[in-house]
């Protein structure tokens, strides 16, 4: 008997309690109500999976970023390192053919201004041709650059509105919507109410397609959603008014995406935002919540 | 032996049906010439040596050329030369060196200060950046958590993979925003890299 007991003693738990309940033996009554608390949650969760449906609401919601499309200003340390590098680089560089080329020129130059000049000995040298010097080449380069005229970096001089999509070109920006939640109006992130038979990544991709500009069909968003993982939750008590037995609250699962091609036009309600600004419009709660997974970086 | 036996052999069941119920050898002078011509020639005969040794003899043969082949095989196949860590040699030579600056001693100091803030610049946006990712972690575990109190279906179906996100492309940001309706100048151009296979 010693050896059986030893062997039961040395299996892990949940297995000795997986047994007890294959079994189904009478006297295993005794021993269910010594089960540890983790065990019996589990039996509640089980129990609720099956029969009876949870209190809280489901919403899908999708935070929707554009990514920058220029690069951000320097800081002046980073300018100044920039600067430092950049110094570095060419003291410790070699010279180029170009260079090369250049010193060239400037010699043969001096040595044709000079009162001893041999034209001569310079024409057996060189094979008498027409020389354009590294000089020439650089100011005709020069030339055709200044005929590029690139697009200006800074267009928000002209203080471009909130809705427009090419606001800040330095940041991320986030959407967000005007949408009557209860009885408030209200900015949020885009959501839609979960309907039994799709996975929440579709209530989110329904919640961005069913926005008021989408389905006039002014406003067009491809969004690349990133999996199909929630990356932020949300969950709120209704008031007391509101509240009844069967919802207690609602739950609002985020979901990320990036703009891969949007319109230009658009009208008011939406705002694209960056994360310093989210504060302005957000009810702190939310925001609290929210600002953890938009990252900035 | 085997052949010259089942000859002889042969021979008399022959003779047997010709003759009828006699089973003598009758010694007509066809049958014996007959005879030697079946003896004689298997066991005088050079081709039917041939045919023993010369199987051998080819195989031998074959043999001694695959042994050649697997020891020209076994040398390793020639090293692809990476061209980036060759120096060219014409930047070995000794005028192109650029003059080394004597600096002066406070543009020494001023460079090792500022390399001296730019690694604490540097840090500091590091651990920021660290704890940006470790809350977006945490915030997309506690959201797992609560989908799983919710239900297990819709937690399943979040932990798939999604089949149709990579291969995963974006443009990175350039330094000017891109120009509306802008006409690249056609160009061609020669490529001169070199291809080695080994």
């Amino acid at each position: 008997m010693a050896a059986p007991c030893s062997r039961m003693a040395n299996r892990p738990l949940w297995q000795f309690i997986t047994n007890v309940r294959r079994t189904g033996l009478k006297h295993t009554g005794v021993r269910q109500i010594s089960l540890s608390s983790a065990c019996r949650a589990a039996t509640q969760t089980r129990s609720k999976t099956e029969g009876v449906p949870s209190p809280w609401k489901l919403y899908g919601a999708v935070c929707l970023q554009r990514l920058p499309v220029i690069s951000q200003e320097r800081n002046p340390i980073e300018d100044q390192f920039a600067e430092l590098m950049h110094q570095m680089e060419l003291e410790r560089s070699l010279l180029s053919d170009h260079e090369q080329r250049l010193l060239e020129d400037s010699e043969r130059m001096t040595r044709k201004q000079a009162d001893n000049y041999d034209s001569d000995e310079e024409e057996a040298d060189y094979g008498g041709q027409e020389t354009i010097t590294a000089q020439d080449q650089e100011d005709t380069w020069e030339q055709k650059l200044k005929h590029f005229q690139p697009a200006l970096r800074d267009r928000d001089v002209g203080g471009t509105p909130l809705g427009s999509v090419e606001r800040c070109l330095g940041d991320s920006l986030v959407l967000l919507v005007q949408q009557t939640v209860g009885k408030e109006t209200i900015w949020l992130l885009p959501q839609a109410q979960w309907e039994a038979g799709e996975t929440l990544r579709q209530t989110a991709e329904r919640g961005l397609s069913s926005l008021p500009g989408q389905l006039c069909g002014e406003a067009d968003f491809k969004a690349t959603f990133l999996g199909n993982t929630p990356c932020g939750v949300y969950r709120y008590k209704f008031p007391k008014e509101v509240r009844t037995e069967r919802c207690v609250g609602a739950k609002v699962f985020f979901f990320k995406a990036f703009l891969s091609a949007g319109s230009a036009s658009q009208k008011e309600p939406f705002l694209w935002v960056k994360k310093t600004e989210l504060q302005g419009y957000l009810k702190p709660p939310y925001l609290e919540k929210v600002d953890r997974f938009i990252l900035n970086l | 032996m085997f052949l010259v036996l089942s000859r002889q052999t042969a021979v008399p069941t022959n003779v047997s049906s010709l003759m009828g119920v006699d089973g003598h050898v009758s010694q007509g002078p066809w049958f014996a010439s007959v005879l030697t011509l079946k003896t004689s020639a298997p066991l005088r005969a050079e081709p039917k040596k041939k045919k023993k040794v010369d199987p051998r003899r080819e195989q031998m043969v074959r043999e001694r050329l695959k042994k050649k082949l697997k020891k020209l095989e076994r040398v390793p196949p020639e090293l692809i030369p990476i061209e980036d860590f060759t120096t060219p040699a014409k930047y070995m030579d000794e005028t192109r060196v650029r003059g080394a600056p004597q600096l002066p001693f406070e543009e020494s100091e001023r460079r090792a200060l500022l390399l001296k803030e730019w690694s604490r610049y540097k840090q500091t946006q590091h651990r920021a950046e660290m704890e940006a990712v470790g809350l977006a972690v945490e915030a997309q575990r506690e959201a797992l958590e609560e989908l799983r109190l919710e239900s297990e279906e819709l937690y399943q179906a979040a932990l798939r993979p999604d089949p149709l996100l990579f291969p995963f492309n974006h443009q990175g940001p350039s330094y000017t925003p891109p120009k509306a309706q802008y006409e690249a100048p056609e160009g061609k151009y020669n490529n001169i890299t070199k291809v080695y296979t080994q």
